[in-house]
């Protein structure tokens, strides 16, 4: 065992922290918030209220 | 008078994404597990490799030292490696018309699809503009 | 019309956050780039020698130009999410819009991958010069593309200001190792003498076959279109971003191949990992190895940052049409990024960046941005024909059209033939990829897409339609 094994351990641990906020947040967000409000983005939406490209 | 699109299920929705990831994967790893992917550097390995055999002059020589190589014949593969560029005209006519093909198909496709698109949002009218 | 604002929207819509400025889209764009400074671009010497190499940076940065050119137009027109993707919705149709769309996803997260491996290669490079042989790499895989997920969940601001300053350090590296060349500070003389003695190992097919790799000193800089709806103000900080981006990579390719062709024998340098990092070791100096070495792994981070940004725009945007199911069209209510797409793509990238050789992956993502800058030829002819410069503004008009255009076309077909003489069966099995791909999307998928819907820019009806 060297400082580099440890690392190695100590990247799986750290990758498994991030993996996990992900998830976690991901279903968190999911079972709170409607799904219609979550994915009522509308592309052109800059494009109707402010840089209209008109002459 | 608008198409109204069908609603998908989640199990559906979830079958369309399976498919277009087996497609992708399956383009990148066929070609590996059939073995035909990759350019393959031939060395010509010559005899008895000195540095002025192998064409390295006094200062490539220290350029060599310095990247920590001080025996010539340790890259005498390395050095005398070539690309073979020889290649059939068929498999460059089957190219050419596969990239040609699929570009001609996706520009009348979508050419069809837009029409539809834009008689919906500008109201249906034949020609002009 | 006019009076609308996004104010009045907000309470029931959700939005990306519209946070970034001109150098974030600077950062961005040379962010994603910057790594094929630090490797890849140098087995463009390997396929045709020192000459080839340099007349493949400077072709392929032409090409690029014509790039920037075209797609700083339209993009200051059309600002959207999923940028080019946006583009061809819009100018060609909906299949070429999934196709397009498939492009960028399949370019950047296979680019995301190769830079993962990257980090675990360098890592076990360093773990073996301290006398640690046989280093896991996949923690550090897996950690890399973990991270830079989370980056991104977390906000689009905190991401690309992370880019910024990581980009900045990677510039700068090679900037100070060409002063510190210049002034002396490598034991070892610069040395050109392969110019004169071996000047074209191929002879002029090694020129063309050498534009493969050329390709990767600047492959991503499009991606600056990706953040058009988080911009402050996209008509002119793309234009702006996206041109400052190109001349500096014109820059930093040219150092590049001046130090790297300078200070290692060209047999060695074709085949190089890491050509700056070898360049620096050949100098013998401590400080610049060191340095140099961090530049290696900020500008393999700070490129997969840019990549799962832009790969997640993509796929969002297309979920947000229904080209893909609209689950993942969903934007975060406290982060405001589109994160479904973003958790979606980390296992997509863990595959490729576990599973497959540096080579393939990199000739993949090669590919997929070579069909899309074919694909911008045409689409620039027909944004110029269906809507003519006086029916719509634009950010930003292009100089001298259609030479660009011209230009972009030939240099794509010779970059098609360069990547056909080696990898032919892999350009071959793509085409096969895209083409069963495009006629899923035409019968099957393209059912559940509303029509009118799909055409959101205020623009009048297209000329000839």
């Amino acid at each position: 065992m060297d400082i580099w094994n440890f690392l190695e351990y100590g990247a799986w641990a750290l990758s498994v922290v991030f993996g996990a906020f992900l998830l976690i947040d991901l279903i968190r967000v999911d079972t709170t918030y409607d799904n219609d409000l979550l994915t009522s983005s509308r592309e052109g939406e800059i494009e109707a209220t402010q840089e209209r490209h008109t002459i | 008078m608008a198409y109204e699109p069908k609603k998908q299920g989640l199990a559906a929705q979830i079958f369309d994404v399976v498919t277009l990831l087996v497609l992708t994967v399956g383009a990148l790893y066929v070609p590996l597990y059939m073995g035909l992917a990759g350019a393959a550097k031939t060395p010509n390995p010559i005899e008895n490799p000195t540095w002025e055999a192998l064409g390295q002059n006094a200062a490539e020589q220290r350029q060599w030292e310095a990247l920590g190589i001080t025996d010539p014949a340790s890259v005498n593969d390395m050095i005398t490696a070539r690309f073979d560029y020889s290649f059939s005209w068929a498999a460059l006519i089957i190219m050419i018309v596969s990239v040609v093909g699929y570009f001609v198909l996706v520009v009348r496709l979508s050419d069809r699809e837009y029409r539809e698109v834009l008689d919906e949002r500008f109201g249906s009218k034949r020609k002009g503009g | 019309m006019a009076n609308i604002t996004t104010d009045a929207a907000k309470p029931e819509r959700l939005q990306l956050l519209r946070v970034l400025g001109p150098a974030h889209v600077w950062a961005l764009g040379v962010g994603i780039v910057l790594v094929g400074e630090y490797m890849g671009w140098n087995f463009a010497v390997g396929k045709g020698g020192m000459i080839a190499g340099l007349v493949a940076c400077w072709v392929a940065g032409l090409l690029y130009t014509c790039v920037a050119m075209i797609d700083s137009e339209v993009t200051s027109t059309v600002a959207a999410a999923g940028g080019q993707y946006a583009q061809a919705k819009h100018i060609v149709g909906p299949l070429m819009a999934f196709n397009v769309g498939l492009f960028l996803v399949m370019a950047y997260t296979m680019l995301e991958a190769a830079n993962a491996i990257t980090v675990g290669f360098l890592l076990d490079t360093v773990a073996g010069m301290t006398g640690h042989s046989g280093l896991h790499q996949q923690p550090f895989i897996v950690l890399a593309i973990m991270f830079l997920a989370w980056l991104n969940y977390r906000g689009v601001l905190a991401t690309l200001t992370f880019n910024l300053v990581i980009v900045a350090v990677a510039f700068t590296a090679i900037c100070v190792l060409f002063f510190a060349i210049q002034f002396g500070a490598s034991d070892v003389p610069l040395d050109f003498s392969a110019v004169t003695e071996e000047p074209l190992p191929y002879g002029w097919l090694g020129i063309v076959a050498a534009l493969h790799f050329g390709l990767w000193y600047y492959l991503g800089i499009e991606g600056t279109c990706q953040a058009a709806e988080e911009v402050r103000s996209p008509a002119r900080s793309l234009p702006y971003g996206t041109m400052a981006g190109i001349m500096t990579l014109l820059i930093a390719a040219t150092l590049t191949w001046y130090m790297c062709s300078g200070l290692i024998p060209w047999e060695y340098l074709g085949q190089a990992g890491t050509p700056l990092f070898d360049a620096a070791r050949v100098t013998g100096s401590v400080w610049l190895m060191v340095l140099l070495f961090i530049g290696t792994i900020f500008a393999t981070l700070a490129s997969a940052n840019g990549c799962i940004n832009d790969a997640s725009r993509a796929w969002f945007s297309m979920g947000r049409d229904r080209y893909l199911p609209s689950w993942f069209g969903a934007v975060h209510p406290v982060y405001r990024t589109p994160y479904r797409s973003i958790v979606f793509l980390v296992p997509i990238a863990l595959i490729f960046a576990l599973g497959a050789p540096l080579d393939q992956v990199v000739t993949f993502s090669i590919l997929s941005g070579l069909l899309g800058y074919t694909f911008m030829t045409f689409n620039m002819v027909m944004f110029r024909r269906k809507w003519p410069l006086d029916t719509i503004k634009r950010g930003y008009v292009h100089p001298f059209h259609p030479l660009p255009t011209i230009i972009l076309l030939i240099l794509c077909s010779t970059a098609f033939f360069a990547v056909f003489l080696g990898y032919g069966t892999q350009l071959i099995a793509m085409m096969c990829f895209y083409i069963v791909a495009s006629l899923w999307f035409h019968f099957r998928r393209y059912q559940y897409v509303r029509r009118g819907d799909q055409f959101t820019m205020p623009w009048p009806r297209p000329q000839g339609y």
